[in-house]
């Protein structure tokens, strides 16, 4: 019975280390894609010429195993042996030096390339904005629908009242109740007073709005002359608002950023592959050749990855503006008084086209000034007020405003 | 009964008239010349000065150094020679970031940096999500053993003016807060925070007394 056992116990042994050894194997292979993503995705990716060629189809390309194992190994040392093939594409990457990975073995590079083939081309995946399109569609049309809606109560409201006081008088006049002639309704003067009323109140209301939005553009939503979407950069994609308003926090200006700012990540993504994106009036966007204006502005050119013309300005549209007699500093706001950018500027990370948010008139400031309480703590910019540090210190006032530092004096804004 | 049919008329008027479309213009203003600046501002197309003969050029005299600029960069961008030879720099900042330092450069590095190369620093910022992200190729993992033998004056080089696909951020961060960047990267290779006193690990750091890049 014990030699039975010992048996048994070494077939165990013999059969565990076998399946480890295949599960091992079954890992290895499904491992390609963490080493494609270690050693050569910061450079190549598998359907799009990036840094390096892309890698889909490169068995067919390379046919030679052993060739093709020993220049993903030493490319340089494949190169010095004059290779044709490697020479030219060597030549036609503007002479790029790949990496050297001299520690990948034979099962290593094979699990890559199985990776590499296993890689669906882009494309395939549609369908799922059409629910998108008809949400969006139907939205539209309940508005319009409830409109006519209105508009043919309303009108049947009116025809209704005729012919009641028509009926009316009808029945008035068979009964011998004597009716006098009837006075048109736009001489009566009891429409005459409510019309004229209605039309103090309601012209009044647009007489004073209308005055009061001199000058004021809330809600001012240019089109520009790309369709840059916030909602995909700042939203979607987290980028940082001062990634590329980095003035912000260093002058007056927030400024626009320059072309290089977009070149930044635009020299690799250079098609859009989010959710569908509309206009306000409902025409969807093309994020793709949205991208291929950005390149007409600076020149790129993204099959030969490099600037092959002269670049222009995007002549982007001013949303919001002050007046000449204003000052305004976007660093005072964002990096002294610690004021988040969509307080002023609203729910930008989810707006496609930017309007503004805000109208910008002096009460808001002034508001504003009143209600803001100063972040007093760790704040350099405010150490000098010692009153005010004491008084926070001793209990004497729980906060310190904006206009208790002199935030709405006239010359402070207006000099 | 006809009053209510006037009310009924008007206020389907205004509800009609209200349902604006976007609004695409900015509006009517009062003094135009006060709401737009007749004086030069930012952002002003500058082409018509020119057409005018008036001298403007959008970028610094060559030759001149920015005020408050303390470390002055000579080395130009080329394909391969200077990549190489930027080895050769050293950082002028010797010292450990301090505490106020570290925080600073940290809030650079997520604004600038950790969009692609992550907040860990891992080459996976939520640009690349892992393959996900619309960006198409995966970030250097800052923390990897490649950056940590790559030396200082190359990783400040490659934030100057880039490499391969990642642009300049000549225009985004200045050479003190690239160096200070070198020095947080260094930093969190180690494990350092500004707080504990770090134990001296195999760091490129630079002895100081060595020559600068400063001149």
């Amino acid at each position: 019975m014990i030699h039975y056992r010992s048996i048994l116990q070494r077939v165990a042994l013999i059969l565990s280390v076998l399946t480890v050894l295949c599960f091992d194997q079954g890992v290895f292979a499904q491992d390609g894609k963490a080493l494609f993503q270690q050693n050569c995705a910061s450079c190549h990716a598998v359907h799009k010429n990036l840094t390096g060629p892309a890698l889909a189809g490169i068995e067919e390309r390379v046919p030679d195993k052993k060739l093709l194992y020993d220049w993903i190994r030493n490319n340089q040392a494949v190169l010095a042996t004059g290779n044709k093939y490697f020479t030219d594409l060597y030549a036609a990457w503007n002479k790029t030096a790949m990496n050297l990975f001299p520690n990948l073995t034979d099962e290593e590079i094979g699990a890559m390339i199985t990776y590499i083939n296993s890689v669906p081309a882009p494309g395939a995946a549609t369908g799922t904005g059409e629910a998108g399109v008809q949400a969006a569609a139907a939205e539209n049309d309940n508005s319009l629908i409830f409109g006519v809606l209105t508009l043919i109560l309303a009108i049947i409201v009116l025809v209704l009242l005729q012919v009641n006081s028509n009926l009316k008088r009808l029945s008035d006049e068979k009964e011998g109740i004597p009716s006098y002639e009837p006075v048109p309704f736009y001489r009566n003067k009891a429409y005459i007073a409510l019309f004229a009323v209605v039309l103090f109140i309601v012209g009044g209301y647009y007489t004073i709005q209308g005055a009061v939005g001199l000058g004021r553009s809330k809600d001012y939503q240019p089109e520009q002359p790309i369709y840059y979407s916030h909602k995909v950069h700042a939203g979607t994609n987290q980028i940082n608002c001062l990634y590329c308003h980095s003035g912000a926090q260093e002058g007056k200006h927030a400024n626009i950023p320059s072309l290089n700012t977009c070149m930044n990540c635009h020299m690799a993504i250079n098609e859009y592959a989010g959710e569908k994106l509309y206009r306000e009036d409902g025409t969807e966007v093309d994020g793709t050749a949205e991208i291929k204006k950005l390149y007409s502005y600076t020149g790129w050119d993204p099959d030969q990855k490099k600037y092959v013309n002269e670049p222009k300005p995007i002549e982007w549209v001013k949303i919001h503006n002050l007046p000449d007699h204003v000052y305004f500093n976007h660093a005072q706001h964002v990096k002294a008084g610690k004021v988040a950018c969509q307080t002023c500027h609203g729910d930008i990370q989810n707006m496609g086209e930017v309007y503004q948010y805000s109208d910008l008139s002096m009460g808001w400031c002034i508001n504003c000034h009143r209600e803001t309480k100063v972040q007093f703590e760790d704040n350099k910019f405010y150490s000098i007020y010692e009153k005010f540090h004491n008084d926070l210190k001793s209990g004497k006032m729980d906060s310190v405003t904006v206009e208790s530092i002199g935030g709405t004096e006239c010359q402070k804004c207006h000099y | 009964m006809n009053k209510k049919s006037i009310i009924a008329v008007v206020f389907g008027a205004v509800a009609f008239s209200s349902c604006s479309d976007v609004k695409r213009t900015p509006g009517k203003i009062y003094m135009p010349d006060m709401a737009y600046s007749r004086a030069v501002e930012t952002y002003n197309d500058n082409r018509e000065l020119q057409a005018e003969g008036i001298n403007y050029n959008a970028e610094p005299v060559a030759g001149t150094v920015a005020r408050g600029e303390e470390v002055i960069y000579r080395m130009l961008k080329d394909t391969t020679g200077t990549y190489v030879t930027s080895a050769a720099l050293t950082n002028p900042m010797t010292t450990k970031l301090t505490e106020e330092e570290y925080t600073e450069t940290e809030r650079l590095y997520l604004i600038n940096c950790g969009i692609c190369h992550g907040t860990k620093l891992d080459g996976n910022g939520p640009l690349y999500n892992d393959g996900k992200g619309p960006y198409p190729l995966a970030p250097k993992n800052l923390v990897s053993d490649e950056i940590k033998k790559m030396a200082d004056g190359t990783i400040f080089h490659s934030i100057t003016y880039g490499k391969n696909l990642m642009g300049s951020y000549a225009s985004h961060l200045t050479p003190k807060q690239r160096w200070m960047m070198v020095q947080y990267i260094r930093m969190k290779q180690n494990g350092e925070t500004p707080g504990a006193a770090a134990t001296d690990s195999t760091a490129a750091a630079a002895p100081a007394g060595t020559a600068t890049a400063m001149k």
